[in-house]
Order: structure tokens, then C-alpha cells, then sequence
């Protein structure tokens, strides 16, 4: 057998290394990607610095200023409250960039524990999950989080597990189906004939190898995350204020948008921007992983 | 093919159960119960309690379930004795209310009342009027001597009465709270359940809810329909463009304006809208206002903004959908075959790529039917347009359990009810199916 | 006078675009093909065959070039001209034939409407002319009710069913030239030979120019008057078939024919001559000689420039510095076979290690009815094994046969206990381990039982380096101190020719056959009393399929581990097995020694299957016992003897109703058939060397 001479002695860490490299290259070749991961990274420094990018705090009033168009005090203006738009909107970041992973990593444990069994045994226990998954995926989303928000509350952890209830059917059923099609591959029988326990199987051998689809469906996800949270914000069921949260901004703003479109619009471009970033990062990442087998 | 749609029908009814169930459980046994809902912080503990006794909420959760869902009147019949009987009562033409009475062995209807703990009987007359009588005979006693009588009271209630044992009940009326003495010491509000129809009473409005969901059904119907009309064409067409177009100028444009479209929160959309065409240009209603939620067609002007919003974030999804669809096609054995053939590019689009293609985006787009009702919860918020949504919404917030519940399994119902329509179409589309 | 060629290719060249810039897919290609005359183009996958193919009717997608060279069909060059004047040569005068007839038929268009299509786009006949031609056309490929299939679509019909139809689809316009890619490869070899046999029929009939590829010697034998072999991305020869099989002027040529297990040589007889190395990818081919790196007639000059292809002998073209040398001095002839030195004996006392009995293993058919949902109709089940015993020995193999769909991987899986049997008794090293899943097997048991199977990509787990997963089954079976684990690896490597670098590598960079290997060595590492194969090399290239064989073979030697060869391929359980077991649908219909099974007697299924496997010697003439028909769904097998609607021999009503009878030939050798034993005697594939 001829040995490939380019192959001598490679130490483990080196070979790391160039995995890694690798899959970074992923990102790079899609432009699509890059420019959606510009986007998200701009919102992660505002939300990251956000302290150190404004003057006020996100609550302060300013009653001189009232519900005013953008000024050199006020850089995007100020709300019906007198408080700045900008504060608002940098410490709002923070919010829903903290909430949407949050949610989306629960909704991934949720539906990790639910579809990899469901997928791996079959039978009753799949038909079980399938089923109460179905009911769950019967409700329009936001209604789905209306009446468990309205039901228990608006805080920041309800509506972590409201996003996170909503979300784990979805991933579920895609780790389901992941597994019903690695199961049926021949290292998993391989792992069974050395006596490898169901669990071991399912997190050694299938749910590695769902990373690919699974990574670009989470990031997908944050994306409705924000979306939703966003959403739940404006229809007055997120996070109560007077926290600066993007969807309670315009809620709020909605009112008096003839007067001054300002908190509205900085809040509504925030979502949007943001949103479409990470659905273009997630855009991008699939079709490349798409080429790329 | 009539098997595979009966198993379908088969799932949908239990995914429907389920789906009460969670409804149910949501709503009703989530922390906060539904009496502080109701009555707000300042009730006292005594005024509480006779609440959920009233309301039937200290009974198991199984039974209420059950009373929810399959009525309650069945289950009181067995304890008056005697059938009962629910009214409606027209007054004009739109107000309507419903009464329950029992049955007297004569057929006429009765219900009873306790007057200086005396028990009357109150016979409906034809007029509506009531003439009531001392029914002092009808107590019965149990095994250890107590009085007892179950019946109907004036508040649609099964309730019982214990003689001489009389608790306190509490009203909380327009004018605040009532206490009545002599009260009855077990209540069965009576409906007849969501499943016949009787969805409850509004706690906000106090108005049966499933007239007030009927009377904001055809607004948001209307909104959904031209929501659909104008997305569905629009979308499934583009997405062909795109994907017969893949990788050149014209499929980048409609991709990114698809994932832009699709990505942005209703309200979002929404928002841009009504700057641009009613804050800028001036040349729509950036609300709608409708003299009367009856009349939304008189001014369809108000119309085009939310029905633009609506359809924008559905019509992104679904030209994503069939452009990838349309590509996938387009790069199948059998394309290639219908090429190969010497058919014209026409000719291999419309009698090839074109059914295969819509085969996929019809079941995702109807399964996105729920996505369509989230979002007119939205878009109906924006605009405050007098649907469905709005309605929802409201409930939500004020915390109208029954209004919530009533609304949801309908809608629920309804995108259900798409979807199975959607496979049954998508069934007959794709032989592999009919003819398994 | 010479009649002009209806097709010539001249110095083709066709890139891809990708990624990486251009990837030249093929270079320097020309052949031509003169009316009436079949042109063979055999090569290994990947090296251009379908490229060049799909040139021809000017169709390489949108990242595909021709980067050089000219077709010339008809005197026309294919590339001046337009769009519409090339589709109207597609279909009408170029008609192409694929190799997944499922998937290259619209999956919601009824049969009649394609075949329809193909004829409208053509011609002006009227509707009723058109169903007239399309009937016929299904006639002439031998489609049973030829009206009632027009209003079928696809999925309703069998693989074989659905090529035929696109052979019919493609000879509607009784084009001047028909290019067939590989038309048989996803067939069952009988469903194939009947096949072949249409094609061998038309071609009489028609007179039709045929390109015909393949990656089988032994198919393009069967068809071809004119062969090209290509290896990656180059024609190295070209000749008539005669003069290729008989006396080849490539090494490359050559090593295809020699790295094959001949299914006629006795076991023992025949030496198998793997290709060294694996096939370069078209983005790193080496300067000079392409095939350089793995020829081991390379000298020194060969690697300084390529070979130009040359005419050596008339009409005999090849691509190789050495090649005149080989005229005078042939590489390779057809060597007599050397006596074989193997027996097969049976050890008297030694207690079987495996034995089956009566096994079934039978899946539920999924529910699709509420009735069955809420269990009020009776379940149904695919009888994938239906009753099988049998027993293997210490140290000696088992080969099992049979078509795709007759229950080899499911008994296989259930012996191993990837699936419950149904019914039956197994005994493994005297334990018994009938109902026992592979969970619930003893530590002991698992580890004497081990798998090496089909698909190399599935194979070994994409998240894991090579080695780890061979240190798993010594960690888990504590086959070493935990210490000498890596050294332990490094020697199991080395065991399948593979070495210590390969230890940190992840599959996704090992070639298929490089794949197999570690599946092996990772079947191997706990020293098991017995190893199943399932189709260990069927998803391999040719070249690479004889190194592994030969590595099991060595291996069992070695380590005298007991071995079950499943395979559909009969050369490969000739070449291997000591007793082999025929089955059909769930059973086995015959049994015994290797050189048993294939001579006379035998059962009228083996003797069909032997005929149906294409001999990659054009010099003999092979009658065939052709089987009518489609092998029948396992979930309704017929009654009686289940081969009963395939059978040339059938006795009638008996074979229909009763289970046949074990007729006992010798010692092992058995076969369940009603005929009687002096009429089974006489069934044989007549296999005759034309004068
Ligand atoms: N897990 C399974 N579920 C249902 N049917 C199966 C399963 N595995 C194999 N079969 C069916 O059993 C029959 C035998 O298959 P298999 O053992 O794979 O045959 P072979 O090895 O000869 O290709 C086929 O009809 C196949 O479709
Ligand atoms: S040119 Fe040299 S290396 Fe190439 S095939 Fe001929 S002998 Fe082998
Ligand atoms: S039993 Fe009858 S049908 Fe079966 S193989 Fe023998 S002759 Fe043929
Ligand atoms: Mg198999």
C-alpha cells in the first residue's frame, strides 16, 4: 500500500489545529456568512460596551427633553420618558444577545432529551414524543407564548422558557430525524457490537455526528429567538419595564410615532438588523456545509 | 389513498386533545389561579374562596377538564334529577344571552331560589316572566338527617343547597362586591362544553365568547385571505425566478430580499410601512379605524397596510421555500432525462420542474398556517385592527381564561384543519402517495 | 469504401469548474464509432467516463467546459451549434440511457406521458399514432401489458422494469446514436443479464451506434465490438474487443483483469493481483505517465513526459511509453490455471462454533391503516430470513449468495444480534444466544463475534480518528493493558497494510478502501473466534476490491479466525469460501462445498445465477437460463417452492404447493428442489469456448 508522503508524523494538536482552521475557512468562503457575522458581531461589542458607548444609563429621565429628535446630547434622541434612545438601544442589546442563546441552549437540552431517544428506540416511545411534539407544533408560535406568558408572568426567565418550550419541538424533531437516518449507519452497529449502552450511543456516536445541520438550525433559532422576544416585547408580554428591551421600545414609541419616529425606528432597525445578520451567518454556514459534502 | 386520510384525520383529533390538554393546563393550573386573575389583589381570603367555589374551581382538575371540554349539564342532571335546558334570550337584534333551566315534569321550565330560607321554585312564564312558589317539599334528606337539594339558581348554576346550613356567598358585581346569606354550599357552573359549542363566558366582557370570537373571525378572515392572496402567487412565483434563475443577478435579489422579508418581525415590517406610506408619503391610514367592527370593507384603503405587512413576512418564507425546491429540481436525474429528451426549456419547466417543485412548498406553507395566526396577532396589534388577534391579545393580557382557551383551540383547529387539507392536496399531487 | 464514422471525438478535453479553479476532468480523448458498432468504455469510477458521455449531447451542467477538442456527429461539429439545433438532435438523433433509471424518471408523470413526450418533440403524429409507437416501443423491450404500463408511474414499477423503459424511452426516435452509462450497474445480476440480452437484441435489430459504459469488464465483454479503457480522466487504449481481452497493451488493461477473482476457476487455482495505490483525483495527477505511480512496469522515462496515445498495432491505440515492447513481449495472457492444492476438510470431531437452526427474522410492515394502527387487522411481516440453518466450523468460511433483497444482511445482523430473530435456536461456542440481542450477550460472546461490513462511508464513525476507534474495542475488551493500547493499534494498522500515520486521521480522509481496512482492523482488534462479512468489498473500485480480499484472506490464514463471506458477487465466494450457501427469498435453497456448488448437480436457481455473471472473455459463448420475472416481495413469498414463478425447470403443480424436499447430493452438499437427482445432475451453465 502506498504511503501518502505528505502524511509524516502529525502530533494530534497540530491536526486540531488545521480541523479548526478548517471550519473557520467555512465561514470565510461564504460571503453571505461573513457579512451576517459582521452584523451579529457589531450588536455583540454594543451590547458588550454598551456602558462605555453612551453618556446615561438605559432609565434615566431627562425632563427637559421629552419624546425629542436626535440632538448632540442625545445622539438618537430621547422617549415619551425623556430617557436616550441610544442608551436604550446599546443596553437592549444586551438583553435579547443574553436571552435568545439562553433560550435557544434550554430549547436544545429540551429537545435533545426528547428527540434522541424518540429517534434511537422507536416504536411507543417515539410515537409518544411525536405526538405531544405535534400538539406543541399545532400552536401558532405566538400564541403558544401569549398564554404561557400570560399564564405565569412576564420576567426575563419566563420568557426564556416560553422561547425555549416553543423551540424544542422544532429542534426535536430535527435531532429525531437526524437519528433515525445515523442509526441505521454501520458505525453505530460497529458501537453495539462492543457492547456500547444505548446512552453511550446516542451522545458518543449519533449526536456528534448531528453537529452540522444542528449547528446551523441553533443559530437559525437565536435568530427567531430575537425575533420572538422582540415580538413579545412589543406586544407588551416581554420583559417589564422599565427594562430597555427592543420590542417594549416600540411598543411604547407606537404611540406617539407621529410626533417623534425616533424610538421607534432605532428599535425597529436594532431587531431587524440584528435578526437578519444571524440568519444570514446561518444562511451562509449551510449552504456551505452543503457544498462542502 | 381514503386510508391514508383517515389516519390522518386519526392524529389530527389526538393532536387536538393534547392540544386541550396543554391549553387547559396552561391556562388553569399555572401559579396565579384564575380567582386572583379574576378578582384582582384586594379580595379577601373569604371572598376568594366563595369565588372559586362559584366558579366550580375547587373541583378535581380532571372533572373540570372534562366540564370544559364535554359541557357540564350532564353531570348535574344526574344530581337535580331532571333534564336541563339551556336558552338563548334575543333582545333586538345583536344582543343575546343564555339562561339554564331545568325541565319540570310538566315540561316547563323552572329554576329555584332560597327567600328567607325558604326554597322557591320560579317557573318560567311565556313572557319571560317568572312567577315563583314555595317548594318547601322538594328538600330530600340523606342518611344522616341533613335537608339537601340540588337545583338550578338564577346564575346558571347547579347548585346545593343545605337547609339551615347556609353559607355566605360573594358577588362581584359593576358595583363592587355583595355578600348574599343563605347561600348554596356547592356549585356546577353550567355550560355545555367547547366541544358543543358553549365556549364560556368572557370574564372581561361578559358576553359568550364564542359570539364575540365569531363577530372578530370575519375581520381577521378577511385579512388572512388577502394576506394569502397576495403572498402565495407572489411568493411561490418568485421562488420559481429565483431558482430557475440560481446564482445569477436576479435569484441574489429575490433571495436576499426573501431572507431580509422573512427574517423581519412582523411589527418590524409593520413599523417601516406605515413610516414610509403614512408618516412620509402620506398616502395611507397608518391604523385602521372602522366605525363599527362590522364594517371593515367599507374602507379597504385602511385595508392595504396590514394586509401588505401580513403578507410580506409570509411571502419571504414561501419564495425560500420553493426557490430551494425549484434548485433542487432542477438538478434532478429526471430534468436531466426531460433535457435529454429534446424537450424545450418551456416545455421541461412547466411539464417537469414546475409540479415536482410545488409539491415541497405546499405542505411547508400550510404547515406555516399557524405561523400566518401568530402573525396576525401582530399585525393586528400594529394596526389595531378589530380581528381575531387582537382579541387574543387582549384576553392575554387581562387574563380572560375562557376567552384565551376558547380562541386558541379554534385557531388551533383551524391550522390544523389546513394541514390536513394541505397533505389530502399534496397527496393527490404526489402519486407515491395515492397510490401507496 | 470506408464509411464515415456517425461519431468522432478528436483531443477532448472538459473541465469543472469548482472551488479551487478548473479541475480538468478529461484530457486528450478521441475515439470514433461507426454505424452500427458498439463502443465499450470501461474504466473505474471517476474517471470521466460519464463526463465524456454527457459531452457528447452537450450537456455538463453549468460548471462543466469542453476545454479542447471536437465532436463531430454526422460530419456536424457539436459545438458550433445552437441551442435549438442540439436539442433537436437530443432525443431524435443522440438518445441516452442512465444508469438510476428511479430517479431519472418524473416521479409524478405517468409512464405513457413520458414516453409520449420523447416521440412529440420530434415528429407531428397525431396523439393516437404516438400511444401506437409508444406500445410498441414497450414491446420491443419485452415489458409485459405494455398498455397497462403507460398508465403506471415509476414508482409502481421494479428497477429492471423502470430500465427497460428507458431503454424503450430512448429508442422511440430510433436514434442514430445511443450512449447507455452504466445502464446495468444498480441491477441484480439476473435482472442484468436479461438486460444485456435486450441490448445484444436491439443492437441486431436496429443497427443502432451504442456507447456503451461501463465499470465491468465482463458486461463490456458481453457487448462491445470496440473497447476504451479510461483511467482518470484518459483514454490509455483503445481497441477491438478481441484484441484487448487477448492480448492488452496496457498495464492498466491488464492489472483490471488480473485484480478480479474469475468465477469459473476453481477455488485454489487462481491468484489475485490487486492494483497498488488508488485512483488520483483529477486536481492531483502526476506529470508524465498517469498511471506512473501504480504500474509496476514504470521505469525511470516513464515519469518525465506523457505517453502519447498511439497507434501500436492497426487499429490497436494505447497510452504508453513501453507499449511496443509488449507487442513482442505480451504482458499478460490468459494463463492456464494452476492445479489447485486446496481441500476442504472437514474436521471430524471439532464441534461447529456457529450453529443456526431454523432461524427467521421477520420485520413489521409499518402500519398504514387505522384498522391496523388500533390492531384490528392482522400484522404484516417482511420474512427477510425465513427458516435457515446451517453451521460454520473453526477456522473455515462460509460463503452466502444470493440476489439484493434475499435476506443475507438480515441473517447476517441477526447472528451477530443487531436484530431478535422471530424464531429459530443459534449456538455460538456452545452458548446460547437465540433470543438475545446483542445488548444482552455476554462480554465473551461479543467479543468472538465481530462484523465487517458494506459501506465504507458508513463504516467508521465520521467524529472519531482512525485509531481511537480501534483503541475503543481493546479498552472495552481489555485485549491489552491500558498502556500498550497505541502500540496495540499501531500493529493492527500495520496488519491491514496500513501504518502508524494513520492513526490520528479522521475517516473523511481515508479512500474507500483505506475505510475498509480500518473496519477491519477494528473487527479484528478483539481477537475474534469468527468474523461476519457483509459485502465487504461490493462498494470498492474494482482495483481495490483484490487487496481486500486477499488482506481477509490473509487474515483468516493468520489468525484462523472462522468467517462468513456475504457477497452477490460469485467470483468473490469462489475465491474464498470452503462451503457456501445459496439463498432465495428467506432461504437456503442449496448447500456444500465451495467446488460443489459450482459444478453440476445444482439447483436450478445457482445454476442460473452462475450463468448470468458477464465473463470478461469475449472468446466465450455463454447460453444462459434466463429467468423470467422479478424476484417477489418477501412479505407474500409464494407458496410451495418460493422459486417456483422464476424457475425454467418447474415441474408444475407440486413445486407450487409443497415445500421441496432436502435432496442430498454427498456428504454436504444439498438442495431443495422436487426435481429428481439425475435431472439435477444435468442443469449446468453452458459455458462453450467459440472455436
Ligand atoms: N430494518 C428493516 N426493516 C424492514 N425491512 C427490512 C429491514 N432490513 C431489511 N429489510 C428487508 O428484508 C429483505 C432482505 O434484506 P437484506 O437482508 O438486506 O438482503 P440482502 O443482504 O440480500 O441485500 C428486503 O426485502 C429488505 O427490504
Ligand atoms: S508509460 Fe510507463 S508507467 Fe505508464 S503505463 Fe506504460 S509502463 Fe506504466
Ligand atoms: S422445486 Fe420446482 S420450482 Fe422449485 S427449483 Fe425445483 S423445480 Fe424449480
Ligand atoms: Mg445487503
Amino acid at each position: 500500500m502506498a504511503v501518502d508522503s505528505t502524511m509524516i508524523r502529525i502530533t494530534p494538536a497540530q491536526l486540531r489545529w488545521r480541523r479548526f482552521k478548517e471550519s473557520v475557512g467555512l465561514i470565510f468562503a461564504s460571503p453571505t456568512a461573513v457579512l451576517g457575522l459582521v452584523i451579529v458581531l457589531i450588536w455583540v461589542f454594543i451590547a458588550a460596551f454598551a456602558p462605555y458607548l453612551t453618556h446615561y444609563t438605559p432609565y434615566e429621565q431627562d425632563y427637559k427633553n421629552i419624546n425629542k429628535g436626535p440632538s448632540a446630547q442625545h445622539i438618537l434622541g430621547t422617549d415619551h420618558l425623556g430617557r436616550d434612545v441610544w442608551a436604550r438601544v446599546a443596553f437592549g442589546a444586551r438583553t435579547i444577545l443574553l436571552l435568545a442563546p439562553i433560550s435557544v441552549g434550554v430549547a436544545f437540552l429540551l429537545g435533545m432529551v426528547l428527540g434522541l431517544p424518540a429517534g434511537y428506540f422507536g416504536g411507543w416511545v417515539d410515537e409518544l414524543v411525536m405526538r405531544i411534539l405535534d400538539s406543541i407544533m399545532a400552536f401558532p408560535t405566538i400564541l403558544l407564548y401569549m398564554i404561557i406568558i400570560s399564564a405565569v408572568g412576564a420576567s426575563p426567565v419566563n420568557v426564556v422558557i416560553a422561547i425555549a418550550i416553543g423551540g424544542a419541538p422544532g429542534i426535536a424533531r430535527l435531532i429525531r430525524a437526524l437519528t433515525l437516518d445515523i442509526r441505521t449507519r454501520e458505525y453505530v452497529a460497529a458501537a453495539r457490537l462492543r457492547g456500547d449502552r444505548p446512552v453511550q450511543i446516542m451522545f458518543r456516536e449519533i449526536l456528534p455526528n448531528c453537529r452540522g445541520p444542528l449547528i446551523v438550525d441553533l443559530l437559525l433559532r437565536i435568530g427567531y429567538a430575537a425575533f420572538y422576544i422582540g415580538t413579545l416585547g412589543f406586544l407588551g408580554l416581554g420583559l417589564p419595564p422599565p427594562t430597555p428591551d427592543w420590542g417594549g421600545m416600540v411598543q411604547e414609541g407606537h404611540k406617539f410615532m407621529t410626533t417623534n419616529v425616533w424610538p421607534v425606528l432605532s428599535a425597529t432597525v436594532a431587531i431587524v438588523t440584528l435578526v437578519v445578520g444571524l440568519n444570514l451567518f446561518a444562511d451562509g454556514l449551510r449552504e456551505e456545509t452543503m457544498r462542502y459534502q | 389513498m381514503a386510508r391514508y386520510i383517515i389516519r390522518r384525520l386519526f392524529t389530527m383529533v389526538i393532536t387536538m386533545l393534547v392540544v386541550s390538554i396543554i391549553i387547559f393546563a396552561v391556562v388553569e393550573i399555572a401559579p396565579g389561579n384564575v380567582a386572583r386573575n379574576i378578582l384582582g389583589a384586594y379580595a379577601t381570603p373569604e371572598q376568594e374562596k366563595s369565588m372559586e367555589n362559584q366558579l366550580g374551581l375547587d373541583r378535581p382538575v380532571a372533572i373540570r377538564y372534562i366540564s370544559w371540554l364535554f359541557g357540564s349539564d350532564w353531570q348535574a342532571e344526574r344530581k337535580i334529577g331532571r333534564p336541563l335546558k339551556e336558552i338563548v334570550i334575543q333582545q333586538g337584534t345583536v344582543e343575546r344571552f343564555r339562561q339554564w333551566w331545568a325541565v319540570d315534569e310538566d315540561g316547563s321550565l323552572v329554576r329555584w331560589g332560597i327567600q328567607d330560607g325558604q326554597l322557591y321554585k320560579y317557573t318560567r312564564q311565556p313572557d319571560g316572566s317568572t312567577v315563583g312558589v314555595p317548594d318547601e317539599g322538594a328538600w330530600k334528606t340523606d342518611e344522616n338527617g341533613v335537608q339537601y337539594f340540588w337545583g338550578v339558581d338564577n346564575a346558571n348554576r347547579a347548585v346545593l343547597w343545605v337547609k339551615g346550613q347556609g353559607s355566605v356567598e360573594y358577588r362581584y358585581e359593576y358595583s363592587g362586591w355583595r355578600k348574599f346569606e343563605n347561600a348554596p354550599v356547592d356549585y356546577i357552573p353550567l355550560t355545555k362544553g367547547l366541544l358543543r359549542g358553549d365556549a364560556g363566558i368572557s370574564l372581561r366582557y361578559r358576553a359568550p365568547v364564542s359570539e364575540l370570537i365569531a363577530s372578530r373571525l370575519k375581520n381577521s378572515g378577511i385579512l388572512a385571505a388577502l394576506a394569502f392572496l397576495v403572498s402565495m402567487p407572489m411568493g411561490l412565483l418568485l421562488g420559481l425566478l429565483a431558482g430557475l434563475n440560481e446564482g445569477k443577478p436576479a435569484d441574489r435579489i429575490i433571495s436576499l430580499f426573501g431572507l431580509v422579508t422573512a427574517a423581519s418581525p412582523d411589527f418590524a415590517t409593520g413599523i417601516f410601512l406605515i413610516m414610509i406610506f403614512s408618516l412620509w408619503l402620506k398616502i395611507l391610514p397608518g391604523a385602521t379605524v372602522f366605525a363599527s367592527s362590522t364594517a371593515i370593507l367599507d374602507n379597504p384603503k385602511m385595508l392595504i397596510l396590514p394586509v401588505l405587512t401580513a403578507s410580506l413576512v409570509e411571502m419571504g418564507y414561501i419564495l425560500r421555500i420553493t426557490r430551494a425546491s425549484v434548485v433542487e429540481v432542477v438538478q434532478s436525474n429526471y430534468v436531466r432525462t426531460a433535457i435529454l429528451k429534446g424537450l424545450t426549456r418551456t416545455q421541461v419547466v412547466l411539464r417537469h420542474v414546475l409540479r415536482n417543485s410545488l409539491l415541497a412548498p405546499i405542505t411547508v406553507i400550510m404547515l406555516h398556517v399557524n405561523w400566518l395566526i401568530g402573525g396576525l396577532v401582530v399585525v393586528e396589534s400594529v394596526f389595531g385592527y378589530p380581528g381575531l388577534g387582537n382579541f387574543i391579545l387582549n384576553a392575554a393580557l387581562y387574563k380572560d381564561v375562557y376567552a384565551i382557551e376558547a380562541a386558541s383551540m379554534f385557531l388551533i383547529l383551524l391550522a390544523v384543519g389546513t394541514q390536513l387539507i394541505a397533505d389530502i392536496i399534496y397527496s393527490f399531487l404526489n402519486p407515491r402517495v395515492r397510490y401507496a | 469504401m470506408k464509411e464515415d464514422p456517425i461519431l468522432s471525438v478528436q483531443n477532448l478535453a472538459i473541465a469543472y469548474k469548482t472551488r479551487k479553479g478548473y479541475i480538468q476532468a478529461v484530457r486528450d480523448v478521441s475515439f470514433e464509432i461507426m454505424p452500427g458498432e458498439n463502443l465499450g468504455l470501461v474504466g473505474e469510477s471517476g474517471c470521466g467516463k460519464s463526463t465524456v458521455a454527457y459531452s457528447l449531447v452537450g450537456f455538463l451542467g453549468r460548471n462543466g467546459r469542453i476545454t479542447n477538442g471536437r465532436i463531430i456527429f454526422k460530419g456536424q461539429d457539436m459545438q458550433s451549434l445552437d441551442e435549438k439545433t442540439l436539442r433537436k438532435l437530443r432525443g431524435a438523433h443522440i438518445a441516452m440511457v442512465y444508469q438510476e433509471p428511479m430517479s431519472s424518471l418524473n416521479p409524478t408523470m405517468r409512464i405513457g406521458r413520458q414516453l409520449a413526450e420523447a416521440l412529440a418533440a420530434h415528429t407531428d403524429l397525431p396523439a393516437e399514432e404516438i400511444r401506437q409507437r409508444c406500445i410498441k416501443a414497450l414491446q420491443d423491450v419485452y415489458m409485459p401489458e405494455p398498455e397497462s404500463i403507460l398508465a403506471r408511474y415509476p414508482h409502481q414499477l421494479s428497477g429492471g422494469q423502470q430500465q427497460r423503459v428507458c431503454i424503450a424511452m430512448a429508442m422511440l426516435n430510433q436514434p442514430e446514436l445511443l450512449i447507455m452509462d452504466e445502464p446495468t450497474t444498480a441491477l441484480d445480476v439476473t435482472v442484468e443479464a436479461a438486460v444485456l440480452d435486450l441490448v445484444a437484441e436491439l443492437q441486431e435489430k436496429f443497427r443502432t451506434a451504442t456507447l456503451y459504459i461501463s465499470h465491468n469488464l465482463g458486461v463490456i465483454a458481453r457487448v462491445a465490438d470496440k473497447v476504451g479503457v479510461m483511467y482518470a480522466g484518459e483514454l490509455v487504449e483503445l481497441a477491438s474487443t478481441e484484441q484487448i481481452y487477448t492480448h492488452p497493451l496496457h498495464p492498466y488493461t491488464v492489472g483490471l483483469m488480473r485484480c478480479l477473482p474469475d468465477v469459473d476457476a476453481p477455488r485454489g487455482t487462481r491468484e489475485l493481483h490487486p492494483i497498488p495505490g488508488r485512483v488520483p483525483s483529477p486536481a492531483e495527477v502526476p506529470a508524465g505517465c498517469i498511471f506512473a505511480p501504480r504500474c509496476e512496469y514504470a521505469v525511470p522515462e516513464c515519469s518525465a513526459g506523457r505517453p502519447s496515445f498511439q497507434e501500436i498495432a492497426p487499429g490497436h491505440f494505447a497510452r504508453c511509453w513501453r507499449a511496443r515492447e509488449w507487442l513482442e513481449n505480451p504482458l499478460w495472457t490468459k494463463k492456464p490455471a494452476k492445479s489447485s492444492t486446496y481441500v476442504c476438510a472437514k474436521p471430524e470431531s471439532e464441534e461447529p462454533i456457529l450453529k443456526v437452526e431454523d432461524v427467521r427474522t421477520y420485520y413489521p410492515v409499518p402500519f398504514t391503516t387505522v384498522r391496523s394502527l388500533i390492531g384490528l387487522e392482522k400484522r404484516r411481516y417482511v420474512r427477510a430470513v425465513d427458516g435457515v440453518s446451517l453451521s460454520v466450523d473453526c477456522g473455515y468460511t462460509l460463503g452466502i449468495v444470493g440476489e439484493s433483497g434475499c435476506g443475507k444482511s438480515s441473517l447476517a445482523r441477526t447472528i451477530v444480534g443487531l436484530e431478535t430473530p422471530t424464531g429459530g435456536k443459534m449456538e455460538f461456542l456452545g452458548i446460547d444466544i437465540s433470543n438475545e440481542p446483542v445488548e444482552r450477550r455476554r462480554r465473551e460472546v461479543i467479543r468472538h463475534l465481530q462484523m465487517v461490513f458494506q459501506n465504507p462511508d458508513g463504516t467508521l464513525n465520521p467524529s472519531y480518528t482512525v485509531g481511537d476507534q480501534i483503541a475503543m474495542s481493546l479498552k472495552r475488551f481489555r485485549v491489552v493493558p491500558a498502556n500498550e493500547v497505541y502500540g496495540r493499534v499501531v500493529q493492527l494498522l500495520e496488519a491491514v497494510k496500513l501504518n502508524e500515520t494513520y492513526y490520528h486521521r479522521l475517516p473523511r480522509q481515508l479512500s474507500g478502501g483505506e475505510k475498509q481496512r480500518v473496519g477491519i482492523a477494528r473487527a479484528i482488534a478483539s481477537n475474534p473466534k469468527m468474523v461476519i462479512c457483509d459485502e465487504p468489498v461490493s462498494a470498492l473500485d474494482v482495483s481495490v476490491q483484490a487487496a481486500v480480499l486477499m488482506l481477509l484472506q490473509e487474515i483468516q490464514q493468520q489468525f484462523q479466525t472462522a468467517m462468513i463471506l456475504i457477497s452477490h458477487d460469485l467470483s468473490s465466494v469462489r475465491f474464498f469460501s470452503d462451503y457456501v450457501a445459496v439463498m432465495y427469498l428467506g432461504k437456503i435453497v442449496e448447500y456444500g462445498q465451495v467446488e460443489e456448488i459450482f459444478s453440476p448437480p445444482s439447483h436450478p436457481y445457482t445454476a442460473a445465477l452462475l450463468a448470468a455473471v458477464p465473463r470478461p472473455d469475449p472468446t466465450l459463448k455463454q447460453e444462459f437460463v434466463r429467468l423470467s420475472g422479478e424476484i417477489p416481495s418477501p412479505v407474500n413469498p409464494p407458496a410451495g417452492c418460493r422459486f417456483h414463478t422464476r424457475c425454467p425447470y418447474k415441474l408444475g403443480e407440486i413445486c407450487e404447493r409443497e415445500e421441496p424436499p432436502a435432496r442430498r447430493m454427498s456428504m454436504d452438499h444439498v438442495i431443495y428442489c422436487h426435481l429428481p437427482a439425475d435431472t439435477l445432475q444435468a442443469i449446468h451453465p453452458v459455458i462453450r469456448r467459440s472455436a
